[in-house]
């Protein structure tokens, strides 16, 4: 069963139009949400999570549509993004003793635990941190609340190769306790590296939504990874 | 609620916010605008509101697991609390001019405004209209502060002229009472003051409602 749906998601800027996009996501998948600067990956996230208003679509997790089930389903989510800073001068330690607060499933130990495995001091302030160590402090919050499902903005974008590698082996051993991650990227490697899912948007429009191996044999051509598959329908090359 | 007013303060709060509600004793300052305190406090609301934007608070409060509606709320509470405690420093300082010091000299001459009753009830309403332009003016982006509060410092210095010049216009001298005087009259315009203060914070809180939820973050 799906536990995030989203059918026919559409939003339209003077200058860009998000048009129909449909996906799923299934418990314990990593899925890869895969396009070029501009394709629509943040309007759809940003949709998906309210902050923008779709003019049209359905969106729904765990089967409940989230317009009526906001304050629930968020409970049940997490939100990390790659560029933004929170309370950038808070020590995490302040920004935990505050949102904890809003989570009844909130598990001090399971928080200790991802502290632990995520090299974090509490001590610091996200200033201090690395871009990397950001998103880490917002998977942590998420996952300290129990997230089921993880929603990562571009979550690797500006990372060195070795955070990155780091970032994805936690992906996969998060996705092995059950958790669905959906990441956008525009990193192809990483697609490589962790999904089990690509879904693919250009110019607001979704490509095709499948799973990596069956992406890999519908669009591979001889000796092609997924990188030269993409930059080759990038390029409106057939 | 109380988690949402407990990650204003912790979180979101400008220290200045605090510290400004001092100003509530420039009701004591004799042969000066008393109004001018009410005016700081703002100023140190506006801080906060700074403080806001620097730090992705909205952008992280939608995120929790509450509705667009109690993050409104949630500002809301915080800049009535401070409002609050203002008035609180505000009302000492005046009880203590109306009966300590009533017989100070630097009262009795004094060639402004009295800090009395009427006094108070203008603070609420200066308080007020900053809920009503400035705050509401915020949710309608939830990240432009400079032209809403630019609107307020107008409205702001507009009222305290009117207040401090009101006592001189022809049977307008009891606004102006010294100690108990004109008790009567003077408890009716504080209470006049507090409704006018209730009633623009509700139709500031409800149009923030509207705006915010209809703006893309």
């Amino acid at each position: 069963m799906s536990i995030v749906s989203i059918k026919n998601l559409t939003k339209t800027y003077p200058s860009f139009q998000l048009d129909k996009v449909s996906f799923s996501l299934e418990a314990g998948r990593i899925a890869g949400f895969i396009g070029r600067n501009g394709a629509g990956k943040t309007t759809t996230i940003k949709s998906m999570l309210n902050l923008v208003h779709p003019d049209n679509g359905e969106i729904e997790y765990f089967g409940l549509p989230f317009l009526e089930h906001e304050a629930e389903i968020k409970k049940r989510i997490g939100y990390s993004t790659g560029t933004v800073n929170w309370y950038p001068r808070k020590k995490i330690k302040e920004i935990v003793d505050v949102t904890k607060k809003f989570y009844d499933s909130w598990d001090d130990d399971s928080y200790r635990k991802y502290l632990r495995m995520f090299k974090l001091d509490e001590e610091k302030t996200p200033l201090e941190l690395s871009e990397g160590m950001k998103v880490k402090v917002n998977l942590m919050l998420a996952l300290s609340h129990k997230a089921e499902v993880l929603i990562l903005d571009e979550p690797t974008s500006g990372l060195d190769p070795f955070s990155r590698d780091e970032l994805m082996e936690i992906f996969i051993k998060l996705k092995n306790e059950g958790v669905a991650i959906f990441f956008s990227t525009h990193i192809i490697t990483d697609i490589e590296r962790c999904a089990d899912n690509i879904i693919y948007i250009s110019k607001g429009k979704i490509v095709d939504a499948s799973s990596k191996d069956t992406f890999k044999e519908k669009y591979t051509k001889d000796g092609e990874n997924l990188e030269d598959a993409f930059l080759r329908m990038e390029r409106g090359e057939d | 609620m109380s988690n949402i007013l407990r990650k204003e303060i912790k979180l979101s709060a400008h220290i200045l916010s605090f510290l400004f509600i001092g100003f509530g004793v420039m009701f004591l300052l004799p042969g000066y605008p008393v109004l001018c305190g009410a005016f700081f406090i703002c100023l140190g609301i506006f801080q906060s509101f700074q403080n806001t934007r620097e730090a992705n608070d909205i952008l992280f409060s939608i995120l929790l697991p509450i509705s667009k509606k109690d993050i409104v709320k949630g500002k809301f509470l915080f800049v009535c609390f401070i409002e609050m405690c203002g008035i609180t420093v505000m009302f000492i300082a005046t009880l203590l001019r109306m009966t300590l010091l009533s017989d100070s000299k630097v009262y009795l001459k004094n060639a402004l405004m009295n800090a009395n009753l009427f006094a108070l009830g203008m603070a609420f309403l200066i308080f007020g209209c900053f809920n009503l332009i400035f705050v509401r003016g915020f949710f309608k982006t939830a990240y432009k502060f400079g032209k809403p509060f630019i609107s307020f410092i107008v409205a702001n210095f507009l009222l305290i002229a009117l207040a401090e010049s009101m006592h001189y216009f022809p049977h307008m001298k009891s606004l102006n009472a010294f100690g108990f005087e004109h008790l009567g009259l003077q408890i009716c315009l504080l209470f006049s003051g507090i409704l006018l203060y209730l009633l623009l914070t509700f139709i500031a809180m409800k149009q923030s409602f509207v705006d915010f939820e209809k703006i893309d973050l």
